[in-house]
């Protein structure tokens, strides 16, 4: 069959799929209701007490860290399981013998873009601290600030190439904070073990209430940490074993 | 209510199904696989939208508690669900590409319809 | 409710979709990818979920849309080969 006739066949059966779609969506209840049943089960308990129980103001990371989180710690396992992917396909770099795109290529980098990168990475860092360390009073947290720093390594790397980022990060510092964000939350998990909680257990009972708050606050901040230097660094390897160019 | 109508409140669901399906033509018909992968990426954002679009509430605030006082917050739990989905999908994406890299380097080629040809 | 906003987003995110799929040059077809990616970030903001329009702003359109230029520049630019 030609090619563009089989292409005009998927065309029609693609829009008889999104014709079976639409009689759903109508079907579904009305956007934006309060009483819809996805806002009345679990939701108005974590509205109310999310603040006490979760122990955190942004209800999103409280949920994240707290109800949920045998499926966070499951996903910071995922992403480390991304890399060493990645690293099991291409190799890492090795500063002694691969060049970057950037190094290579024939195309000066302009001295507007070099400026600006080099003026705007520390603040963006110093943004991505903030986004993490106040990720559980406003909007952030582990993963939205360790993806701004991963970023804003990127821009750095594209801009002046692999060398001079790496000599800033180098490998024998990456590799420990690779793995922080599955340590930092085994490790948070197993505080309350040693009193004979359940695993990922925040809220220690046997201390006055001021101490409790503090504990899971510093728990929470610790995973926060760990979470965000290790997306960060994660996304930065990523990329240096993607651009990396051997020079055979 | 008719069908139109309540196609207009759901409208968000309508973009999101159009979204999904514009996303699984680009992986069916495409023979390059970065294009059909930038299909597969349009795809989980379509999802992406669908499921927060569900926990929307009209004239909601976003879910940060700061006083006491009672206000009508949006739903935040498929908001802390698609935010463990949104960094797990770019896992996969560097996953995929790295390979992509591999296998250009070993074929010389990212059409699928040529690389039927190596075996 | 600012609804003409969100309904402008929103059929900008189909045109941009298209847009991907009919685009021939790879490296174009990355960059309507990453204003994809932007204008769901707004839309999310729009949708009063910060946390998410700050994940996409940085992953979505940052790290992805290098990811894919990066492997459109270490293999082929062109759609056929």
């Amino acid at each position: 069959m030609n090619k563009k006739v089989q292409n005009y066949f998927v065309l029609i059966v693609m829009l008889l799929c999104w014709a079976v779609f639409l009689f759903a969506v109508a079907e579904m209840p009305l956007m934006g209701d309060p009483g819809n049943i996805t806002n009345t089960h679990v939701v108005p308990r974590y509205l109310e007490k999310g603040v006490e129980e979760g122990g955190a103001p942004n209800i999103v990371t409280g949920i994240i860290l707290n109800y949920r989180g045998y499926d966070t710690s499951g996903e910071v396992t995922v992403i480390f399981t991304a890399l060493i992917g990645v690293l099991a396909v291409l190799k890492r770099e090795n500063i002694k013998k691969d060049k970057s795109l950037v190094e290579i290529s024939p195309v000066k980098t302009s001295v507007i873009v070099t400026t600006v990168v080099k003026f705007l990475t520390p603040l963006i860092i110093l943004f991505a601290i903030y986004m993490i360390l106040h990720g559980d009073v406003s909007p952030g947290g582990g993963f939205q600030g360790g993806a701004i720093t991963g970023g804003s390594i990127i821009a750095f790397t594209l801009t002046f190439g692999l060398l001079a980022t790496m000599r800033k990060f180098r490998l024998s510092i990456r590799i420990p904070l690779e793995s922080s964000a599955v340590l930092a939350f085994i490790a948070s998990g197993l505080v309350a073990m040693f009193f004979g909680l359940p695993f990922l257990t925040f809220l220690i009972p046997g201390f006055g209430f001021h101490t409790q708050e503090l504990i899971r606050h510093a728990l929470f901040i610790i995973i926060e940490i760990g979470i965000g230097v290790a997306t960060g660094i994660i996304f930065a390897s990523i990329f240096a074993a993607m651009g990396k160019v051997s020079k055979e | 209510m008719t069908f139109l109508s309540k196609l207009g409140t759901n409208f968000n669901y309508v973009i999101s199904t159009l979204l999904f399906v514009i996303g699984l033509y680009t992986i069916i018909t495409k023979p390059n696989l970065i294009k059909k992968f930038m299909g597969l990426n349009i795809m989980e954002t379509s999802v992406f939208l669908a499921i927060v679009s569900i926990g929307a509430v009209r004239d909601g605030k976003a879910p940060i508690v700061e006083s006491a006082t009672k206000v009508q917050y949006v739903n935040p739990l498929p908001q802390a669900l698609i935010l463990t989905g949104i960094v797990v999908a770019v896992s996969t994406t560097a996953l995929a590409l790295s390979l992509m890299i591999k296998l250009y380097e070993q074929c010389g080629t990212l059409n699928a319809d040529k690389l039927k040809e190596f075996e | 409710m600012v609804w003409h906003l969100d309904l402008v987003l929103l059929l900008f995110l189909v045109a941009t979709a298209i847009g991907v799929y009919r685009t021939k040059d790879l490296l174009g077809a990355a960059i309507i990818f990453s204003a994809y990616s932007l204008t769901m970030a707004i839309v999310w903001q729009q949708l009063s979920a910060p946390d998410l329009a700050l994940t996409e702003a940085a992953v979505g359109a940052g790290v992805t849309t290098v990811l894919f230029l990066i492997t459109i520049s270490r293999t082929t630019r062109r759609e056929d080969d």
